[in-house]
């Protein structure tokens, strides 16, 4: 099979706009992923093509793109699942940079923003009480560990985030994903810092800037209900109880 | 049965919380009362029936009236709030924002008061006089 890759590329280094780089394959296996295709593209035909990805099994969360027009991770994104041609002997492949994040250079781009909010909901276990008797750790019953399973998944790849129409629009916006970070300490039981996290996500550019858009639930390579973690947030702080 | 737990959310940030709130609540009002108007307006009664003697009859009723403000200030307020959503989304300058936020809040206080001054203020007894109904 044949795949035609379309690649927005940025040089910051060169005076020139972005522009489309267009690549053909041949020998393309069904079972081939986009990050497969990237790599021949680097490797056999164009060294300067420049992309972020580690493990390319979907669990660093490294190399989040848009790739024909929705947001998904390219390792785990199979050509077999991409429309064919009504031949079914060819492929086309869009591939861009998440958007509304700074683009350093094709499909780079600057992160820094993304884990600002991240950082900004305090993502780490916090509590201050003496440890158990037995010195060893706090137990939950496993009704308190299944309400926050879910948000336990996140790989931080910021696929929902940049899929997120009001994020899109204004980057001061916390997004999806530090919000889904928040709530998987929020919820938890052996965590004290509730209150804290919940007043960050009811201020101005919090949890209330999500349109409800969908958007971030369909990104998630990790399949995490991410819509629904937000509508739990905005319950915690109406009803003020988690 | 997971454990829940009370929390103590500041009162300083309320405006956003009760403004989502209020979208919510107003917009499933909306779906009776905008629907209910248009059923009795225009299918319950014929259209080629609604003129100034229809209204003037619904008028005479406080009851109609009562409704008619209800839809007109959830109305007004329900789609300035979401103009403020979507220009908010756009406008990222806090003291250009700030401006628009006062003005539409004169819009809105302005558009419900004078409307409901108008509804509340109806003379059904002068239109059947006029209309010689």
């Amino acid at each position: 099979m044949q795949a035609n890759l379309r690649i927005r590329r940025y040089n910051p280094e060169s005076n020139q706009k972005p522009w489309w780089g267009e690549y053909s394959l041949n020998d393309v296996n069904p079972n081939d992923s986009v990050l497969d295709l990237l790599h021949r593209v680097k490797w056999e035909q164009d060294g300067t093509l420049t992309l972020r990805r580690s493990c390319a099994h979907g669990v660093c969360g490294s190399d989040a793109m848009r790739i024909n027009g929705a947001n998904a991770l390219a390792c785990k994104t199979l050509v077999a699942r991409l429309k064919r041609s009504e031949s079914d002997q060819s492929v086309k492949v869009q591939v861009e940079p998440i958007l509304g994040l700074p683009v350093l250079k094709d499909l780079i781009v600057d992160m820094e923003p993304f884990f600002d909010h991240y950082r900004s909901v305090m993502p780490y276990f916090m509590n201050d009480s003496a440890v158990p008797n037995d010195g060893r750790e706090r137990l939950q019953t496993q009704e308190d560990r299944a309400r926050f399973d879910d948000t336990t998944k996140c790989i931080l790849c910021a696929a929902c985030t940049t899929s997120c129409p009001s994020f899109w629009a204004n980057g001061k916006y916390v997004g999806p994903a530090a919000i889904v970070q928040a709530h998987r300490f929020i919820f938890d039981t052996r965590d004290e810092a509730a209150e804290e996290r919940l007043n960050i996500l009811n201020e101005q550019f919090g949890v209330w800037r999500c349109r409800t858009a969908f958007n971030c639930t369909n990104a998630c390579p990790r399949e995490i209900e991410v819509t629904k973690a937000i509508a739990e947030v905005k319950m915690a702080l109406t009803s003020g109880t988690v | 049965m997971a454990t829940t737990r009370p929390v103590q959310i500041s009162t300083k940030q309320r405006f956003e919380r009760m403004a989502y709130m209020f979208m919510r609540m107003s917009g499933i009002s909306l779906l009776f009362l905008a629907v209910g108007h248009v059923m009795i307006q225009l299918v319950i009664n014929d259209v080629h029936n609604l003129d100034l003697t229809f209204v003037a009859n619904q008028w005479n009723d406080w009851g109609w009236k009562a409704y008619d403000m209800l839809l007109l200030t959830f109305a007004v307020a329900h789609g300035y709030n979401g103009l403020r959503n979507v220009l908010e989304d756009y406008i990222h300058n806090e003291g250009l924002m700030r401006a628009i936020n006062f003005v539409l809040a004169v819009f809105v206080v302005a558009t419900i008061v004078w409307s409901a001054v108008a509804i509340a203020s109806f003379d059904a007894e002068l239109i059947h006089q006029v209309m010689g109904s």
